[in-house]
This record gives structure tokens, C-alpha cells and sequence, in this order.
């Protein structure tokens, strides 16, 4: 039956997240990332030696063995489907399909009513597919004319290379593996992107385009452009810090690279109450800003603050009632002082006993992936009571007005904002909090 | 009340014009904006063709073309189509709330410098094994940060923000050829749902390049009538050979019905139907029947609270490859029934190219020059009917065709697949009390 996207009538409908799946540098299932975020290292090691971060997420090898338990079926499809992947589709699918089994919402589904809502990153050109093509227009002294790409070039490429580079694709195996036939889109915007494909796909459902979304992001600044750019825009270390991530402690000088990727499942609270599915929380809110002068000058800070007070506004949340907040806490200089100062202005007195939380400082920059990995995080958090520390904080910094979380004995509450910038003068954030029927 | 969504503001850059009556004087007379390729030396490349934007700078919207010369050529062709969408709706003079206005784009990939990146993959071969390190040391010599900084996606959404001051969300959305449908139907979403009340929508892109015409040729997409570029793209017509890659952008500002008519802005449709769908088939080719193309048209349909007898037009996909013409024949058929049969259906991709990621915001654009001229664009160079495409294409010349709602149909690669419906916009006497209480 055909629904209507632009109906008015399914705005009071409530949101919840009723799966979960996740790849990083953390562990390749939600259980072992929460394993690995609560057990860091024991406390004394903690204190002795500072954590510098994995560079990926090694345990995930792009194998078949490395994407969840599988009907055979759907194992067997993405076997076939693995060449045509690259390494961000791959960590977005395995995620997407840890969501999915967490969810049981494949048992008995209208695919009609299913829909995909990926934020990625721009899926730039990687060297090793062009190897070949270079190779053989390159002569037995070893120099290299580009003039012959046409004709000798070309040929070397493989044929679907186009297709494994689209940074749509993620969103679109998910859709083809699990024959999910509603509203498909990928946001490309960033480290602001995961939040905003939240908003996208709450969009949908509350205009009952779609009972369910598959959502999440996956990203990397670890292969050679999106490394390039990311050090350009001064997200990841120069190559001269010591990669150890202290986001908002006074000595932070950056993120090093890093890779993943966090995707949910999000569902009609109604649909969901009905087959007894588990609800990790509800989605209360979203909103998004820019502040951008004429001349392209940033102000981030800004724009973050504007959006989270929209977003309280709209999730009717009051700074003492908040649980905790998962911030975007890129450890630099520049940014963490932007956020801490609009995470102040917004709560007011409340900053004093609002938690914050950072899984950069054990994930490093997973680019567009990062705030999917928060999201995902502090669902765990919600669901297990308490918050896990922020690593290499031990001098605050009076720039920085937040009370980082050091231990795993802080209370997660049961609400929480996951707030997201972008350093050219963009911010996403969404509120989350216990479902209470 | 259910929020309505209007169209104030129209600009584009395009092969065949370069302001939206360019474009119209252009789409009406058949004119075709295929050439030989001379964005780059293609001499030696299977595919020598390609609708190139012409005596393009942004001069033409008032901007220092020096401060964008960074820029990738999408970035340009957004800035100048977004400019002249933001005149057109007098976005600059109305005082609108900065914080209610946000940005949707679908703009592509921006590719790389070939010749630096080919060489510093050679340069950094050792033993002929890849060495990332090597070749980022390489890269970091050969590319130049000020430009590599401008090659992502979502810069000509973030430079429209700050140069119109929109304080609202700012995105862009990437999914194939279907990026800027897509846009366009999420920010009317996102107005209908009262998070902003205007947004400027629509898309840009350019992969007239040496990457673009490698991948492309790669997957067999692309015409070879090296010899004959104005007849190379050849929709729906039995001698096709496949798309010609073109560039542009379009760009639209859309605002909410009574935001419009208290600020005394000119009318120029009302967005009434957006569907997306999903083939959930293969990553390579649609699916046989078209299953999601006619999906995303039916939920347009439903969406505007339209039935099939209703449409006028359908400005289609139209690629002019041998699979897409007849499988969105197909679906055409499925979504319309016996209605398909009557609806005139054009692809001005026969004299645009294809723009890949930005064809769906021109397309748009063309369904509006439609609903206000009451002419339908043809499909040039459609000449000898295929047996399984056996719709009305409008072979040739355009057409006289009083139109009240077109809708214009985009398919993309991984099986994407999204549909907009504009309707004409006439409560006339409502919209002058109301611009008259304006003033």
C-alpha cells in the first residue's frame, strides 16, 4: 500500500532505536566496544602511561568472518559482493547488519516500509586502483606518461571500479542484502553528517514514509586523501604529535587518524512495542546550524550552541534534567575551547554536573563515522547505568568549563545530547532518552 | 495545517545556458550541447565527447572569479546557479530569519588532479608494490592545499551558507544520479515539517574528467559517436549507444506557501509530490521491471495527492543507454497503467548530457520553465522507435502543452531511484490579497 510522505499525520509518531552494530578501533560488536570503553587498561597503567590510539580498527580484517552471524543466504551475497566493497562500505555494512540482528526487525517486515540513511565520507580515489593503469603506462626505464592513460590506461581499471568508490554505497548493499525498499539517501557532509541522517530518517518515519531506518556513517582519515584533507582542515594530527588524544585536557594538541563506522536501528515506537522488540532509547530531537560569515570565516562555537538550544526546544529538555553529553571533542586547541564554551552557555549553572563524555579519546578521528560511534556509545551507556572515562584527561584546562568524565562510575542518566561540528562553521547534534511508554 | 512548499527562486548553469531563458530559448529550439571534449586532452580516450558549460565565469553573479579559483568547476557552476535562484526569489532584500534557512544540495565527488595523482602513485612505486607513505609524501608535494581543500562534496553548500547567510542546516547528500532529487524532496521535507521555512535546494556537478570517463567508459555507459557528438545521445530511439557526460548545476529557493506570500515573492510552482525508493536488487543494474523507478513515481504521486491521469508531462530519466531507456519505459508503465500511453515523456539529457549528480535539480528546473511556458521540451535525435520503448517521447520538436503537474523522474546507480512533482500555483486572487496586505 503506498503511504504518504508528506502526510501530516504521523508527526506525533515517537522514534526509538531497537538495534545497535558497530566496527572500530574498539572492538567489532557493541559487546566487546563497551568491553573495551568501561576496561580501558587497569587504573594504575592508566595513570601511569597515556593511551596513544590504534591506528584502525585491526580487528577488522574485511573477511566474511568478520561480519556478524549471518543467515547463509545474505553471508553468501556478501561474499560475492566483498570486491565491489571498499574498506568504509565493508565496516558500514558489518555494522548495519549487527544493527539489524540486534533488532529481530527482519523476522517479518513490509520491505516496502524499510528504508537506509547513511552519512559517509567523500569516497575519494584510492591509489591501489589505479596501480595497474600507472603501471602500464610506464616504460621499461621506469618513467611515466600520462598521454597514454586513454589507450593503455583505461583497460587496466577494473570495470565496476566507479561503483566500489560512491560513498552511496553502503546505504545501498544494506538495502540490497536485506531487500529493503524504502527512502535510500547518504549524507556527505562530514563529521556533521551521522547526526543529520538521524534527522533525515526520523524525517521519514514521522512522515510514515517508513515504519523503520536503517541508520548510521562510516568513515576513515586513515587512506591517503580523505588523511590529506583531514590534516588540511586540522582535524588529525600533522604527523608531529605524539597521537595521544586528550580532549579537553590543557595539554591536547589534536586526534590522530582513525577509522569506523555505527549504525542503528530506528523504528516507530508503536511498531516496535508490538513485536516486543528491546529499546535501547527514544530519539526526543534534532537540530542543525551554520555560522558562516560572508568570506567563509567559521564560527563553530556558535553555531553548536544555536543548535543545541533548538535542539533542548524541540526535545523539551532542561539543562538540570540532562543525563550526560557525548561531545564532539576533537582535542584541539581551538576546537574543544568552541565547545566547551557552548556547552556552557547552554546549560548554565548545569555545566557543573552534566557529565561529558568523548569516545575520540579511544577511537581517535573515524571522520564522518565519529558520530555514529558517539550515538552508539552512549546508547551503551543508557543501557548500562554508567558513563566510561574520558582517556588522557588529568589537567583540565579553565578554557574548558566541562567536567570530563575519568572514571566508569559516573551515572549516564537517562537522557543524553551527541553533539557533532565541523570546523567550517557547522553543527548537528540529537537528543536521546529512555523510552517511557 | 499541512505546510505547503513553493518555488521562488530559479537559477542554473548549464550546457545550453547559462541563465534559466538561456536554458528555455535553448530546450525549446532542440539545441544540443554536445561537443568534442576539451576540458582535458581526451584525444587518445575511447570517448572523445562531452555537453561542456561554455563562457561560464562567475563574473556573470557579480563574484570575483579570483576568489574562487580554487574551486572545483561544480563548485563555480553552484555558487553562480544558487546566486541567481537567491536574486530571483529576493532573498537578500526580504529580512528572512537567518536561522530558518538552510542549504540541500547534491553535489558530486570532486576528482582529484589526474596528472598529479597518476604521478605520484608512479613515483611512489617501489618493486612495483604500492607504499601508501611514499605516496602521500609524493601527493603532499604535487597537489596544492588551497585546491585540495575546495575538492569535497559539501563545499558548494557550505560557501552558499556564508555567502546567503543561512544559519540553518546546511547538507549535501550524495546518492548517484539521484543526489539532487533528493535533496530538493528532503528540504521540502524538512519545511513541511516546520524545521526551517526556506531552503535553497538543488545540485552541481562536473565529471567531464579523466576519472569520470575512465569509470564511466569502464561500466559501458558511454556513447562513442566520437564523430557525430549532437547525435550521440539518442534516448529512447532504437540507434543508442549510451549517455554523454555533461556538467551544471541548478538551484532553487523554496519556502513555505504563506513565508512566500507575506514576503509579496513571485510564485513559480508549488512542490507537491517527492518519493524515494530503493530497487534492493543489484549494485550493477536496475531492476528488470523497474521496481523501484516505479515505486519512487507512485509515492510522488501518492505524496501530492495525485492520481496518474493527472500528470501532464514526465520529464524522464532518459540516459539513452540500451537498459535504462527500456527499463523506465517499463516502469513508467507500472506506475501509470493505461495514462502512460497519453503523458508526454521527454529526456532533455538528449541536449543537456548528463550531469550526473545535478541532473535531477535541471530537470526540475525544466518541469518549471514547463508549467509556466505551457511547452514541453522534445527528445532530439529520436528518430527510429524501439518496439519496447513505445511511449509518446516528443521526437524532435517541442511541444504546445497547457501543463498543472509535471513530474521529473531520476534513476541512479546501486538502485537509487527518486521522483518530484510541481504543480502550477494559481489561488490567484488569495496570492495578490495577500502580497497587497504584504506591501
Amino acid at each position: 500500500m503506498l503511504q504518504l510522505p508528506f502526510s501530516d499525520a504521523g508527526n506525533q509518531r515517537r522514534i526509538v532505536v531497537t538495534g545497535i552494530g558497530v566496527v572500530s578501533a574498539c572492538g567489532r560488536t557493541p559487546a566487546t566496544f563497551w568491553k573495551s570503553l568501561t576496561h580501558p587498561l587497569t587504573q594504575s597503567s592508566l595513570a601511569a602511561e597515556e593511551q596513544s590510539i590504534p591506528s584502525g580498527a585491526a580487528d577488522f580484517s574485511g573477511r566474511i568472518d568478520d561480519f556478524c552471524e549471518l543467515p547463509t543466504a545474505i553471508r553468501k551475497s556478501i561474499q560475492k559482493a566483498l570486491k565491489l566493497m571498499n574498506r568504509e562500505t565493508q565496516m558500514g555494512v558489518a555494522a548495519g547488519q549487527q544493527a539489524l540482528l540486534d533488532s529481530g526487525l527482519l523476522q517479518d517486515f513490509d520491505p516496502e516500509r524499510i528504508g537506509v540513511c547513511f552519512g559517509a565520507e567523500n569516497a575519494s580515489v584510492k591509489p591501489e586502483d589505479f596501480l595497474s593503469g600507472v603501471q602500464a603506462c610506464s616504460d621499461s626505464n621506469g618513467s611515466f606518461d600520462v598521454e597514454r592513460w586513454g589507450e593503455e590506461g583505461i583497460p587496466e581499471v577494473a570495470p565496476l571500479w566507479l561503483l566500489k568508490c560512491l560513498p552511496n554505497m553502503p546505504a545501498c548493499h544494506l538495502a540490497i542484502l536485506n531487500d529493503l525498499r524504502g527512502p535510500n539517501n547518504t549524507i556527505t557532509q562530514r563529521d556533521v553528517a551521522a547526526n543529520m541522517a538521524i534527522a533525515e530518517a526520523c524525517r521519514a518515519i514521522k512522515d510514515d514514509d517508513a515504519d523503520a531506518m536503517l541508520v548510521g556513517a562510516t568513515g576513515t582519515t586513515l587512506s591517503a586523501f580523505n588523511l590529506m584533507h583531514a590534516r588540511l582542515e586540522d582535524e588529525v594530527f600533522d604527523g608531529t604529535g605524539d597521537a595521544v588524544c586528550r580532549p579537553f585536557d590543557k595539554r591536547r594538541n589534536g586526534s590522530g587518524p582513525g577509522e569506523g563506522a555505527g549504525v542503528v536501528v530506528l523504528e516507530d515506537a508503536r511498531a516496535a512495542l508490538r513485536r516486543g522488540a528491546h529499546i535501547y532509547g527514544e530519539i526526543l530531537g534534532t537540530a542543525s546550524t551554520a555560522r558562516i560569515g560572508h568570506d567563509g570565516a567559521a564560527a563553530c562555537g556558535q553555531a553548536l550552541s544555536s543548535a543545541m538550544q533548538q535542539l533542548m526546544t524541540r526535545a523539551g529538555l532542561r539543562p538540570d534534567s540532562l543525563g550526560h553529553i557525548h561531545a564532539h571533542g576533537l582535542g584541539t586547541l581551538k576546537s574543544d575551547i568552541a565547545e566547551a564554551r557552548a556547552i556552557c552557555q547552554v546549560l548554565g549553572e548545569a555545566v557543573r554536573t552534566v557529565p561529558v563524555v568523548a569516545v575520540r579519546s579511544q577511537l581517535s578521528n573515524a571522520g564522518a563515522g565519529m558520530g555514529a560511534l558517539q550515538l552508539i556509545a552512549s546508547l551503551l551507556a543508557l543501557r548500562n547505568g554508567h558513563l566510561f572515562p574520558v582517556l588522557n584527561f588529568s589537567e583540565p584546562d579553565p578554557e574548558c568549563p566541562v567536567e570530563p568524565v575519568t572514571s566508569c562510575d559516573a551515572v549516564a542518566g537517562n537522557s543524553f545530547l551527541n553533539l557533532s561540528m565541523f570546523g567550517r562553521g557547522l553543527a548537528s547534534c540529537v537528543a536521546v532518552g529512555t523510552f517511557r511508554e | 495545517m499541512r505546510r505547503r512548499v513553493v518555488v521562488t527562486g530559479i537559477g542554473c548553469v548549464t550546457p545550453i545556458g547559462n541563465t534559466i531563458t538561456e536554458l528555455k530559448s535553448s530546450l525549446y529550439s532542440g539545441r544540443v550541447g554536445v561537443g568534442k571534449l576539451t576540458l582535458f586532452d581526451a584525444s587518445h580516450f575511447p570517448v572523445q565527447i562531452a555537453a561542456e558549460v561554455r563562457d561560464w565565469d562567475l563574473s556573470r553573479v557579480g563574484e570575483d572569479p579570483r576568489r574562487w579559483q580554487h574551486c572545483p568547476r561544480q563548485t563555480s557552476f553552484a555558487i553562480g546557479a544558487g546566486l541567481q535562484a537567491a536574486r530571483q526569489a529576493g532573498i537578500r532584500e526580504s529580512r528572512i530569519d537567518s536561522q530558518r534557512f538552510g542549504v540541500y544540495l547534491g553535489c558530486g565527488e570532486p576528482f582529484e588532479d589526474f596528472r598529479a595523482f597518476t604521478t605520484s602513485i608512479h613515483d611512489s612505486l617501489e618493486c612495483c608494490e604500492h607504499e601508501s607513505d611514499s605516496f602521500m609524501q609524493h601527493a603532499l608535494q604535487l597537489f596544492d592545499p588551497d585546491t585540495e581543500r575546495e575538492f569535497e562534496p559539501d563545499m558548494p553548500a557550505i560557501h552558499l551558507g556564508g555567502l546567503l547567510d543561512a544559519q540553518g542546516p546546511i547538507l549535501n547528500c550524495i546518492s548517484a544520479c539521484v543526489s539532487s532529487t533528493q535533496a530538493i524532496g528532503e528540504a521540502a521535507r524538512m519545511i513541511r515539517q516546520d524545521e526551517v521555512d526556506v531552503m535553497l535546494c538543488g545540485g552541481a556537478h562536473s565529471t567531464i574528467h579523466p576519472f569520470g570517463v575512465t569509470g564511466f567508459q569502464r561500466l559501458s555507459a558511454l556513447s562513442t559517436r566520437n564523430d557525430n557528438p549532437s547525435a550521440a545521445v539518442r534516448p529512447f530511439d532504437a540507434d543508442r549507444d549510451g549517455f554523454v557526460i555533461g556538467e551544471g548545476a541548478a538551484a532553487f529557493i523554496i519556502e513555505e506557501l504563506e513565508h512566500a506570500l507575506r514576503r509579496g515573492a513571485d510564485i513559480l510552482g508549488e512542490l507537491t509530490g517527492y518519493g524515494s525508493a530503493q530497487d534492493a536488487f543489484r549494485v550493477t543494474d536496475s531492476h528488470p521491471e523497474g521496481r523501484g523507478t516505479a515505486t519512487a513515481m507512485q509515492r510522488a504521486l501518492a505524496s501530492a495527492r495525485l492520481n496518474p491521469q493527472d500528470i501532464d508531462y514526465i520529464n524522464a530519466h532518459g540516459t539513452g543507454t540500451i537498459l535504462n531507456d527500456r527499463i523506465e519505459t517499463l516502469a513508467i508503465k507500472h506506475a501509470f497503467g493505461q495514462d502512460a500511453f497519453r503523458i508526454p515523456v521527454s529526456s532533455t539529457k538528449s541536449m543537456l548530457g548528463h550531469a550526473t549528480t545535478a541532473c535531477g535539480a535541471i530537470e526540475l528546473a525544466v518541469c518549471l520553465l514547463s508549467l509556466q511556458s505551457g511547452v514541453i521540451p522534445p527528445t532530439v535525435n529520436h528518430e527510429r522507435p524501439d518496439p519496447q520503448c513505445d511511449l509518446d517521447y516528443v521526437p524532435r520538436n517541442a511541444r504546445e502543452v497547457a501543463c498543472r503537474h509535471v513530474m521529473t523522474n531520476n534513476i541512479g546507480f546501486g538502485g537509487q531511484n527518486a521522483a518530484l512533482i510541481v504543480s502550477r500555483y494559481d489561488e490567484p486572487a488569495r496570492a495578490s490579497q495577500r502580497s497587497r496586505l504584504a506591501a
